[in-house]
């Protein structure tokens, strides 16, 4: 057993812990529920490090709502569950708080691309009766309002959502001798710029996009996966549920890989393969003056905030520019969409699940959506928002940009075979990144190999 | 020697009764067994009923999240059938063995060489070079993670110091790089151990060798080897316990990749049970390095107890 010490039995150990804690906080819950029939508590578990910008922006907003709430429904007592780490510890800690009913947050805050998992264990309930009251849940584009959607019933309700685009340096691109504003419309738009930032500043990284494994699954839906989403099959899952291993998609978005990094128009293995957040790793190199675009998400514009500084860059909205991310062949633009949504536990009483209700109206009224937007990267679901001074403000030109290229996006899959489908078209980039002579079918063929072996010959399909 | 009926009418028995008794056979006392009961239960308790849970838990369908996390239940060789064709799996324990053999060869080597270098150094760079050793040996597995990780990419100390100071070493040769790292956390161990051993070694041993006009590489192989063997031994198993547990540094520096290339077992088991949420399947992997660290254990018992 001392073998799987410094692994796995920690993160056990590390949850239990906070099932005692929390176990310890929900005590305390029960017994005042008991005293007082009117008198509920609720707790609220969300990523104490991993979704807002920073985590005191974090601390600020939870605490914010939380006396908000409490203020208008005094009644109801709110036990904020913090659970720290980064998104694959917060995951885990946080499917072990759901392993006890004692333990289950009645509202938790997690990834879109969990919503199926955690419903198909049992653990949600169906939010239509807390839904079908609200004045925000309306305004949701269909796109996110079906995203915590299954078999009719909601089970998951977004509360910001995470959109791709590019992002350019224009002082770099006018001097490589293109127009401005740029605005590819293929993907060889982007290749050719590309290589004219490579011939007018050859010591200037042309493109970045994210490669590899080591961002996780969101490495992935930062990079790779939008240019499926804009390739000629950008399927992923079928209406079977089989993860597709093979399709021109596929083969066009590994190509555009192989020409990237065979063309050395690629940023370096030591940033894309960082262990260090490598999906923000571009806001750093646009400020410091050595990259030219990138395929970047939305929250990129946000780090040169004041309030972020991640770096602090006051004249980024000058220097900067965006644009929507073509599709191969132009008609339109292409972007994963991921969010962070609330759940409610299937296993609290009807008491807790109408106040986790009401909670909710307050977290999701207009200021604090758009400052949980400004303050955690993301586009508010709520489309009227996206032109409200609070949120254009904030991050100008990014948010409003952002917003304005959501409607062309779409959800990334929610199954449990999606994290293995996804390690392995990051080992496919990150073989071409690696290795640029690897083409993009010899990297299919490492992907098909590696989830074929994973999930299964009868749970992967090869689409033409 | 002739047998004489010696009989010590003071003391006891004749001396040829309590020759008869084995005096180097270990002896039980069945009294005993009430006082080791504590100890029994302890190792139940905590070793083996875990231990026994691990192994069930291999042969489910356990899931982290999912259907089957709350309803698993016993598949019998299903995951073993998988282990079986599971090329992640057998890759991952290839490299696990490359890992734990360059370790062990490393941290041997070099912990050997800096402690007979250091015999003959002057007392303050004994004091300097020793402590920096042991530092390194002392620094958490994520600071020398981290610190490895910085020396080795674009911009490090090694590319620097090369002339190539963009140089990617650890993308380039993720392998050796994660083993020299693992190496250069565990030889300020080696050579502190190895320093005890040196200077427990006689040296008139050495000096009648010398008489005998002995070369180095004879006194190396027939005196200092053989009397270093036993500490040797010790390192080698606690080396490869150490190589094979190390999941910290090779998470802080590659996280398994690129590709699998530094996927050992300890990341693959924690990948399977965290990431894909097949906790069962992780715990058979987590059953496969008890079954590694068990040979290496019982190596261990066996050449410690062993009598001289």
């Amino acid at each position: 057993m001392k073998v799987m010490l410094r692994g796995a039995i920690p993160r056990l150990i590390a949850g239990t812990a906070i099932i005692a804690l929390s176990t310890a906080s929900l005590a305390t819950g029960v017994a005042s529920q008991a005293g007082a029939s009117s008198k509920v508590t609720i707790s609220v578990a969300y990523a104490a490090n991993t979704t807002f910008d920073t985590t005191p922006l974090g601390l600020t907003w939870w605490t914010q709502v939380k006396k908000e709430f409490e203020k208008q429904y005094p009644n109801v007592t709110v036990n904020l569950d913090a659970v720290p780490g980064g998104e694959p510890d917060f995951l885990t800690k946080l499917a072990l708080l759901y392993h006890s009913t004692s333990t289950a947050p009645t509202l938790a805050q997690f990834p879109s691309t969990e919503i199926a998992l955690y419903q198909s264990t049992g653990y949600l309930a169906n939010m239509n009766k807390y839904l079908a009251t609200t004045s925000w849940f309306k305004d949701y584009p269909k796109v996110i309002q079906n995203e915590g959607k299954i078999g009719g019933k909601i089970y998951a309700v977004s509360s910001g959502e995470n959109n791709v685009g590019l992002y350019y340096d224009k002082a770099i691109l006018q001097k490589a001798g293109i127009a401005l504003p740029w605005q590819p419309k293929t993907w060889n738009d982007i290749i050719s710029a590309a290589k004219k930032i490579k011939a007018a500043e050859p010591k200037i990284i042309p493109l970045w996009v994210d490669a590899g494994t080591s961002a996780g699954p969101n490495g992935a839906g930062y990079g790779i996966l939008n240019l499926l989403a804009g390739s000629s099959t950008p399927t992923i899952e079928t209406s079977s549920g089989k993860m597709v291993v093979s399709s021109k998609g596929l083969t066009e978005t590994l190509d555009f890989f192989h020409t990237v990094f065979s063309e050395g128009l690629g940023a370096p293995t030591s940033q894309l393969f960082s262990p260090n957040n490598a999906p923000n790793i571009p806001s750093t190199d646009f400020f410091k003056g050595t990259l030219g675009i990138a395929v970047g998400a939305n929250f990129l514009g946000g780090n040169w905030t004041k309030q972020v500084s991640f770096p602090y860059w006051a004249k980024a909205s000058s220097a900067m520019g965006v644009a929507g991310l073509p599709k191969i062949h132009g008609g339109g633009y292409a972007s994963t969409l991921s969010g962070w949504d609330y759940g409610m536990s299937s296993t609290a009483s009807p008491a807790q699940l109408t106040a986790a209700g009401e909670f909710m109206n307050v977290a999701q009224e207009q200021t604090n959506l758009i400052e949980a937007g400004n303050w955690a990267g993301w586009v508010p679901p709520v489309q009227s928002d996206w032109t409200v001074p609070l949120y254009t403000n904030f991050a100008a030109p990014f948010n409003e940009e952002f917003g304005k290229l959501l409607p062309s996006s779409s959800e990334l899959p929610s199954n449990a075979n999606y994290n293995v489908w996804v390690q392995g078209i990051e080992q496919a980039s990150g073989d071409i990144a690696l290795k640029p002579s690897t083409t993009g079918a010899q990297a299919l063929a490492t992907m098909k190999g590696y989830v074929t072996n994973q999930l299964g010959a009868s749970a992967v399909v090869s689409l033409p | 020697m002739v047998s004489t009926a010696v009989v010590d009418t003071v003391t006891g028995p004749p001396l040829q009764e309590l020759w008869k008794t084995r005096h180097d056979k270990t002896r039980y006392q069945w009294s005993s067994l009430g006082l080791l009961t504590p100890t029994f239960a302890l190792l139940i308790f905590l070793f083996l009923v875990p231990m026994g849970f691990a192994i069930y838990l291999g042969l489910t369908n356990l899931t982290l999240i999912g259907p089957t996390a709350v309803h698993s239940s016993f598949t019998g060789t299903a995951n073993l059938i998988r282990l079986k064709g599971d090329t992640t799996f057998w890759s991952s324990l290839w490299v696990t063995g490359i890992f734990i053999v360059g370790s062990i060869v490393g941290v041997v080597v070099l912990g050997y060489t800096l402690a007979s270098l250091l015999m003959r150094a002057t007392p303050w760079m004994r004091v300097v070079v020793g402590g920096i050793v042991v530092i390194s040996w002392m620094m958490p597995a994520v600071t020398a993670g981290m610190t490895w990780y910085a020396s080795t990419t674009g911009n490090g100390t090694f590319g620097t110091l090369f002339g190539h100071p963009n140089a990617n070493l650890l993308d380039a040769q993720p392998l050796l790089v994660v083993t020299l790292a693992s190496i250069w956390s565990m030889t300020g161990f080696s050579m502190l151990v190895m320093g005890a051993a040196l200077r427990n070694i006689p040296s008139e041993a050495i000096e009648a060798a010398i008489v005998e006009n002995a070369s180095t590489w004879q006194r190396f192989r027939m005196i200092v080897l053989p009397l270093l063997r036993p500490t040797m031994t010790a390192i080698v198993l606690l080396t490869g316990l150490l190589a094979l547990a190390n999941f910290a540094l090779i998470y802080i520096m590659t996280q398994g990749g690129p590709g699998n290339s530094t996927n050992i077992l300890p990341l693959y088991s924690y990948q399977q049970a965290f990431t894909f949420n097949n906790l069962a399947y992780g715990a058979l992997i987590g059953n496969v390095m008890v079954l590694i660290a068990t040979v290496f254990g019982v190596f261990y018992v066996r050449i410690t107890t062993r009598r001289i």
